[in-house]
């Protein structure tokens, strides 16, 4: 048979059990706005019950754990879309900037090349006016300006990009040493059985920035975790930390090293990733574009100049300083060559009055001389490719938002502190408090009774 | 179900979403396009690209037209003059080949006629914004300087240079014609008659010939003339048709990328509600929680 005193222990072990729970469910209440926190439940078991023969006695209530109640799959499912969100809100940020560029203006590329061609078609209908061969000379110029100028802004906007890739991969190396430290302090307390709830908070909100900049992938494995890009390049190894180095390339730009070797090319997502694929492959491509049509126009304009007569009655000679031959960096670089309105070859006979070159010229316009296309058809292509470029990035930028955020919705749907629930859990407790002391208190009153008994028999 | 006890991070998307939309809205409104950057529409930017080449090309072409213009429009009144002195040079021809007039009368007449040379080099020699007109493409040189040793009494220092110029995507027009053709083509060529002419009233022989000779001159400058006044014919249909084209390009510039404002603008009056309720909804729900209620 079970004693007075043993109730008493039963209350008193309801009495602990239920402070322990109102702790939890108070710090449950003080993180409701901290970022990150998973809210914990306190895990209230039955103590062990003793056998007193032929009856078992239960002892009352032991508080087992405090667990954090989080739902991994989900947490890796957000790290991951996080990827793509920086991934892609960094490309649409870059592609924004550079469509500006190819937004139709008084002086962007294709008025330049109308502009030109409408001065060509003046100067056919008055072939030997100087001033329509000035305004040839000028229109020609402008046209240079704005291939010198997109092509600048663009390379300009790469080194920019450059910059930012120094930047992101020094946030990434901060990153991964803060979780290797916090895997140490996880591992510390796991190591001992302890509840390292609040660490892996910290934690998972530190590999969630992480993955806002670089396409992390994390392998868990007992009591600590491994975290890789999704090439393989270790981050960090238990309490370990590898850093990112990045190195100057020839061209001035910023390769990433990863145990010294160039990753560049395999950091696909992330804002890292992004600002990669903006400054490595977007940019580039409309460099080239660029390139390809200020090339093919000048050699064009050239060739045909060249086959004409002057003002003088001299052969034409090139109107444009020739491109490189390869055409990389012709946009950059383009620049008209003579400054004399009297060199242009508008004549195919040598007689001043004679506009056949002129026509010859202006004929350019209409004709598939860059890639098969129209100089105003190619570049209406490069518009629509940038275009293209950024509503896509823009899109993806979009969904990803939304999954994300519908991602955290369940997070904070599985994890998020109720203050209902909390509420709701306070009353509770704190009724079986109550009732935990009154039993106590009812197990007292009886201990006296037994006492006084004892008094008066004695 | 457990719900996202947090209502704030979603309500707080929602209205930035509702902001953006709004600014796009106004963006368009106050710029009167749905393609403002190429990302809003690419295939309708690309477009436009052409479009605004096209519409720039057929301004072009007007103005070159005007151009083209004044110097056929010249080349035409000049025409006329030449015609007219011919027939003076006609009339003091079939005056001179009376056979009651005098020796001293015809060489009096034959002045006259030296005087209308002299007038049809000037005609000849016209100038039209310090172009020589009817010396084919060679209008930096004089084309008719006297020559008493030739038997046209004149020189022809052009060529038979002729300008095509575009005027129009699908049009081109000769815009000269040079005096070798119009003036001194063989069997018609004016200057000789004239000659002919005067040598005929200083000789008193083969006048009525040189009449005949002149006037033929003069019929076959009539008749090449035609080449003008079409032109110019030409020229003013190209014109209407450039200004139809204009109004076409722009119409369909205003498709690809006008925006339509009725729609924009209901909304914009839909997105201004919508931000507002989702403000509201904010600002009233959520402060309560069970806490409000134990006491």
């Amino acid at each position: 048979m079970s004693s007075l005193n043993a109730s008493l222990a039963t209350a008193l072990s309801g009495l602990i059990a239920e402070q322990g729970a109102i702790a939890v469910t108070t710090n449950n209440v003080a993180n409701v706005n901290t970022p990150g926190y998973s809210r914990q439940q306190a895990i209230l078991v039955t103590s062990d019950p003793v056998v007193v023969d032929p009856l078992t006695f239960g002892t009352g209530v032991t508080l087992q754990s405090v667990e954090s109640i989080r739902d991994p799959i989900l947490e890796s499912q957000i790290q991951q879309q996080t990827q793509a969100q920086g991934q892609f809100s960094t490309l649409t940020a870059a592609l924004q900037q550079t469509q500006v560029n190819f937004t139709t203006s008084t002086n962007d590329i294709g008025t330049e090349i109308s502009n030109f061609f409408a001065s060509i078609n003046l100067l056919s209908a008055n072939p030997s006016s100087l001033p329509t061969r000035q305004g040839v000379l000028t229109a020609a110029g402008n046209l240079a300006t704005s291939f010198n100028s997109t092509a600048g802004n663009l390379t300009q906007q790469q080194s920019s990009l450059d910059l930012s890739v120094v930047q992101t991969v020094s946030q990434i190396n901060t990153l991964s040493q803060q979780v290797a430290e916090l895997n140490g302090q996880v591992s510390r307390l796991q190591n001992v059985g302890e509840n390292a709830g609040s660490f892996i908070d910290q934690r998972t909100t530190a590999i969630d920035q992480l993955s806002a900049l670089v396409d992390v992938s994390v392998i868990p494995s007992e009591n600590t975790l491994t975290l890789t890009t999704a090439n393989g390049a270790p981050l960090v190894s238990g309490q370990q930390s590898f850093q990112l180095q990045t190195q100057s390339t020839l061209t001035g730009l910023h390769d990433v090293y990863s145990q010294g070797k160039d990753i560049t090319s395999q950091i696909t997502s992330g804002q890292l990733g992004g600002t990669l694929e903006a400054r490595d492959q977007q940019i580039p491509a409309f460099q080239t574009q660029l390139d390809t049509l200020a090339a093919g126009l000048a050699n064009a304009v050239n060739t045909v100049q060249d086959g004409g007569f002057d003002l003088n009655g001299n052969p034409g000679t090139n109107l444009f300083t020739p491109p490189p031959a390869n055409g990389v960096g012709a946009a950059a670089s383009l620049s008209v060559a003579i400054t004399d309105p009297a060199l242009i070859a508008a004549s195919s006979d040598g007689s001043a009055g004679s506009n056949g070159n002129a026509e010859k010229m202006y004929a350019l316009s209409s004709q598939a001389i860059i890639s098969g296309q129209t100089p105003t058809d190619y570049y209406s292509g490069i518009v629509f490719n940038v275009g293209n470029a950024t509503a896509n990035a823009l899109a993806e930028q979009t969904a990803s938002t939304q999954v994300l955020q519908q991602l955290n919705d369940q997070r904070a749907a599985v994890s998020g502190v109720s203050l209902d629930e909390e509420a709701a859990n306070l009353v509770q407790y704190q009724d079986a408090y109550q009732a935990s002391a009154q039993v106590m208190t009812a197990i007292d009153n009886m201990m006296n009774a037994v006492v006084q008994m004892a008094t008066l028999t004695g | 179900m457990r719900v996202d006890p947090n209502p704030y991070s979603d309500l707080l998307a929602a209205v930035s979403q509702t902001q953006q939309q709004i600014n796009t809205d106004e963006q368009q409104i106050a710029s009167g396009q749905s393609v403002n950057v190429p990302s809003d529409n690419p295939a309708a930017a690309a477009e436009l690209v052409r479009y605004a080449d096209q519409s720039s090309q057929t301004d072009q072409f007007q103005r070159s037209i005007g151009s083209v213009q004044g110097e056929m429009q010249n080349a035409d009144t000049t025409l006329n003059s030449v015609i007219t002195a011919l027939q003076q040079a006609v009339s003091l021809g079939v005056e001179g080949a009376n056979g009651t007039v005098n020796s001293a009368d015809r060489a009096a007449l034959a002045t006259q006629v030296e005087d209308i040379q002299s007038q049809l080099i000037s005609l000849g020699n016209l100038a039209y914004q310090g172009n020589y007109v009817f010396g084919g493409t060679a209008t930096q040189t004089v084309p008719y300087v006297l020559d008493p040793t030739s038997p046209s009494g004149v020189t022809y220092q052009g060529n038979t240079g002729v300008n095509t110029v575009t005027l129009g995507s699908n049009f081109s027009l000769k815009t000269n014609m040079p005096g070798s053709q119009l003036f001194s083509a063989s069997g018609t060529d004016m200057f000789k008659s004239i000659q002919d002419l005067i040598n005929g009233l200083t000789s008193g022989v083969g006048i009525s010939a040189a009449v005949t000779e002149v006037g033929a001159a003069s019929s076959s400058i009539d008749t090449q003339r035609v080449f003008y006044g079409n032109g110019l014919n030409q020229l003013n249909a190209q014109q209407t048709y450039l200004s139809s084209e204009t109004t076409q390009l722009s119409q369909q510039q205003d498709i690809a990328g006008g925006a339509n404002l009725a729609v924009v603008i209901t909304n914009l009056t839909n997105s201004e509600v919508a931000l507002q309720a989702t403000l509201q909804t904010i600002g009233q729900t959520a402060h309560n929680n069970l806490f409000d209620y134990l006491k």
